[in-house]
């Protein structure tokens, strides 16, 4: 399929390569600007309390600028701003006088050195309440009083909390009592994912300058410089035409930066008052406090007729989501859908709860419950097929949801019909790259290493758009210019965020304009130039952001052929592009009469000379399908039964993205997307005292163990393949890879360990103590 | 606070500084000398995105004092290149697709210029020995071993 492309499909050194080679990259923690004062955030010591009084003397003699809950804005808000305001809980302000976990912060100091303002920060005197605190949900949803927020507001509704129970949220399709009244099998099972942190390398950071004309521009660690924008705004009262928000690379985000990250609140507040540029860059013990992957504990119930066909499924789940909502309801939301779309049910039932808890607010990491929910799912689908005696993937081949179905990409309220599906296709090659039943046959021995083989599949959503409006907002604002000699300009807010997707932008207008990929640049973007992006999220960078970039060309391109048609005498319609090899140039030609040519550049020089005007244009688009990317993952580990460590020998990974625009990119989304998944799975995961209510590591990278070079297979073991398939709505046949490239991970690894020594785990992570007690129980 | 003056090599420039007693090496080169490709993970050692080349040998710049520079080359990853347009370790970073967000890149690409520069023909176990200490939260180090084979064969064709 890839024959008739010019330059999509084919790889290039990607665009930021240079700068991010040779450290010329400039991210925000990075930038410093004349007379910059730093700012350093107070924060509670406690999991639970109230602020009596707060006494900045000592601070402000030493000349900082000081800030607290008593001086700033106090109206609520939710730092999200992806779904509609209907579908919004609002429980944050910038700073409050009632802490909710340890880290949470009540007010903050600028001074001329960060030496200074860390002095000055130290010097603050505070008078405590200490509060009961809530550490489990158990003890949350028990309490009564001293609740962790009293009243919150669904957009402008006020809501009062009882139970530290944040949101709930069913969904019900068909009768399921109906359901497993017909089952001839039904099993039930309980799972839990856990808090992961991030681990994002560039901690959170944002620098503000206040502009002379009442204005603030600010450079954020974000994935939505738009939606930092209407935030800021906001809450600041300044109008939106003066808020600029400057698209800077951040050194990794990983779904943390989907909302507006507290710092850049509280250095905007800061530096207003202060009316000086402020930057504050989080350490990196204070960003292990700021967010954490929403961990999970749900149990599942599934009926299955013997033929192997779903009568009923019932998931019942609560999310620990600590101290604040970042937008929970989505999360519930999400969670239903993703499992409604795995596997086709004839009745479903799903409730899920969220709990308020004194801990590390949780948000939006790769996957977005997807993760959570796939690791239940897929394993309950290893049980049952040993349970009905069937293999575990032809049960899977006869139940999965596919083409001309309904895939929910974001929640109940985000629908649309499949039109591309690449499931068969990559488990059967996958099967053989692997040898999976001839190692599926193996004999485990009785040695001290057992190996094993593990099987699952998933998807994640291609963005969030769908063929009706629903609880999410999604579209990307682009602009298409060409330029004078021929080059062409990309201007929109997209971001990337290191997977490549604007390389793929420029990769799809190059080849609508048959242009090579060199002359396509990225124009730098801040909120003010651009139109609206809703954020890199859901996997949306390539099928809507630029496939919106993609179709904005096509436009650009009808104005160069209109210009074109008037330059050669002919009829836009009689044109076409041809890109020649050997002068690197492209020509517009009329078809059937080579001589009547010019150059893009000619065209456009002509147009501009005869003040006809510029080849550009602006729009923004709406995708109005979310296609499901799916992956598979069959992975081969060796258990160490002396020491309960689990060795990743040989993955084969399979992506169904449509066309691929950027292939070795996209390999490289998988072996990331596999990295932090086996992370999840083997190590990561983040507690609280139970007391205290600090986290047990310290927040010290020394004790939050991820995976390093040395346990991760080499390319010659790490296999990726891509469907060959194509998305009709996607631009030139793509989807995405991104959050799909962790999904269906983790069980897989998880079904391996089973392969290797016959336990079934349902809770992760898996550490090595799990394994060796696991072993002992069964004297294997 | 008391401050030293001292003198610095880094990127074969010597830099007359006066820094305070128990100034990092990782601050004065962010903060002073504003070689921002050295960059703040941890502050604990952990990372290694903070590595810098001292006398050819990678160092965590987060846990050595400024101090203890005096009389030693220093190589950011700004320096790295050596007045040429870029080092052949940069060049594979990029062909192999190795750079995704770029935040651990410089100390990568230092610390593997270093092993290839000591062990031209490195294994694949030489080079996860070396890089075992360095973070990378993105690419999941597949494309950075291959990248650092490519770039040490890139290195011998020109030695």
């Amino acid at each position: 399929m890839y024959e008739n492309y010019q330059f999509v499909g084919k790889d290039y050194p990607r665009k930021e390569g240079k700068a991010r080679v040779s450290g010329k990259e400039k991210y925000p923690s990075d930038l410093s600007f004349d007379h910059m004062l730093y700012g350093r955030i107070l924060r509670s010591p406690y999991a639970h309390a109230r602020i009596k009084s707060i006494d900045f003397t000592e601070a402000r003699k030493m000349g900082a600028v000081c800030i607290s809950y008593e001086d700033a804005p106090d109206q609520f808000f939710n730092v999200r701003l992806v779904s509609i305001p209907s579908a919004t809980y609002k429980d944050w302000t910038i700073f409050s006088d009632h802490m909710r976990q340890v880290g949470d912060f009540y007010g903050a100091v600028a001074a001329e050195t960060e030496e200074l303002a860390e002095k000055a920060a130290r010097a603050v005197r505070v008078e405590w309440e200490v509060l009961p605190s809530y550490l489990t949900m158990e003890d949350a949803m028990a309490a009564s009083e001293n609740l962790i927020h009293e009243k919150v507001y669904l957009h402008d509704k006020e809501v009062i909390i009882r139970n530290n129970i944040a949101c709930t949220r069913e969904v019900v399709e068909g009768d399921i009592e109906e359901g497993f009244k017909q089952a001839d099998v039904i099993i039930e099972e309980t799972f839990e994912t856990p808090r992961q942190y991030h681990c994002q390398l560039e901690t959170k950071t944002c620098v503000v300058r206040p502009e002379p004309e009442g204005g603030i521009t600010v450079w954020p660690t974000t994935q939505a410089v738009h939606n930092t924008r209407i935030l800021l705004g906001k809450v600041f009262t300044i109008p939106l035409n003066k808020v600029n928000v400057v698209r800077v690379p951040g050194g990794g985000h990983f779904g943390s930066g989907i909302h507006t990250n507290p710092v850049a609140l509280i250095t905007t507040a800061l530096a207003l008052k202060a009316n000086r540029t402020v930057k504050i860059s989080l350490s990196r013990e204070e960003d292990m406090y700021d967010h954490v992957r929403y961990p999970s504990k749900y149990t599942l119930k599934v009926g299955a007729r013997r033929d192997g066909t779903l009568t009923a499924g019932h998931m019942k789940a609560y999310i620990d989501i600590g101290c604040h909502h970042v937008q929970a309801l989505a999360f519930l939301g999400v969670m239903s859908g993703f499992w409604h779309s795995l596997y086709r049910m004839e009745s479903m039932k799903y409730e899920g709860t969220a709990v308020y808890t004194n801990k590390v607010p949780t948000c939006a990491m790769q996957g977005y419950g997807a993760p959570q929910v796939t690791f239940g799912v897929e394993s309950m689908m290893d049980m049952l097929a040993e349970k009905l005696g069937m293999d575990p993937i032809a049960l899977r081949i006869q139940n999965y949801v596919g083409l001309g179905e309904i895939f929910w990409g974001q929640g109940p309220t985000i629908k649309s019909k499949i039109f591309s599906d690449g499931v068969v296709e990559l488990i059967e090659k996958g099967a053989e790259r692997i040898k999976y039943y001839e190692l599926k046959k193996q004999e485990k021995g009785s040695g001290r290493y057992r190996k094993g083989i593990g099987f699952a599949r998933g998807f994640h959503t291609s963005g969030t758009g769908a063929p009706m409006p629903g609880e999410v907002k999604d579209y990307t604002t682009a602009q298409v210019k060409v330029n004078e000699d021929g080059s062409i300009d990309i201007l929109t807010a997209l971001m990337d965020q290191g997977g490549g997707t604007l390389d793929a932008a420029a990769k799809i207008v190059a080849e609508e304009f048959q242009v090579s990929f060199d002359k396509v640049g990225i124009s730098p973007a801040d909120s003010r130039s651009t139109g609206y992006d809703v954020c890199t999220h859901a996997t949306r960078g390539v099928y809507c952001g630029a496939g919106a970039v993609h179709e904005v060309a096509k436009e650009t391109k009808k104005i160069l052929f209109d210009y074109a048609s008037r330059m050669l005498d002919t009829y836009p319609g009689s044109l076409e592009l041809i890109y020649e090899e050997d002068t690197g140039e492209t020509r517009i030609s009329v078809v059937g009469n080579p001589e009547r040519t010019a150059t893009i550049a000619e065209v456009a020089d002509h147009a501009m000379n005869k003040d006809w005007g510029t080849a550009i244009f602006s729009k923004s688009i709406r995708k109005t399908a979310c296609p499901p990317a799916y992956t598979n993952y069959f992975v081969e580990v060796e258990v160490d039964t002396h020491t309960g460590h689990v060795r990743i020998l040989r993955v084969v990974a399979g992506s169904d993205a449509g066309t691929v625009i950027n292939p070795d990119l996209a390999r490289g989304q998988m072996h990331g997307g596999f990295y932090r998944s086996a992370g999840m799975v083997l190590l990561e995961n983040t507690q609280h005292d139970g007391s205290t209510g600090e986290l047990t590591n310290k927040a010290s990278l020394l004790d939050y163990k991820m995976m390093g070079i040395d346990e991760m297979p080499d390319e010659d073991n790490f296999e990726v393949i891509f469907a060959s398939t194509y998305e009709p709505t996607g631009p030139l046949g793509a989807k995405g890879v991104g959050e799909a490239a962790f999904n269906s991970a983790p069980p897989a690894i998880a079904s391996a360990i089973c392969d290797a020594i016959g336990v079934r785990f349902t809770k992760l992570p898996i550490s090595p103590e799990d394994i060796l007690e696991a072993i002992g129980e069964k004297k294997l | 606070m008391n401050t030293i003056s001292i003198e610095l090599n880094v990127n074969g420039r010597d830099w007359q500084l006066s820094v305070a007693p128990n100034e990092m090496l990782l601050n004065v080169l962010r903060e002073r000398l504003h070689y921002t490709g050295t960059k703040y993970g941890c502050g604990i050692g952990e990372c290694s995105a903070c590595t810098v080349l001292m006398d050819d040998t990678p160092v965590l710049s987060c846990q050595i004092l400024a101090v203890q520079c005096v009389g030693k080359k220093i190589v950011t990853i700004e320096g790295l290149a050596e007045g040429q347009e870029s080092h052949p370790m940069q060049d594979a970073f990029i062909e192999e697709g190795a750079v995704q967000c770029g935040f651990c890149t410089p100390a990568m690409v230092l610390t593997a210029a270093a092993l290839v520069k000591e062990k031209p023909d490195p294994e694949n176990q030489d080079i996860r020995d070396a890089l075992r200490g360095n973070f990378c939260r993105c690419t999941g180090y597949v494309k950075i071993l291959k990248a650092v084979q490519s770039g040490a064969r890139k290195m011998r064709e020109l030695s």
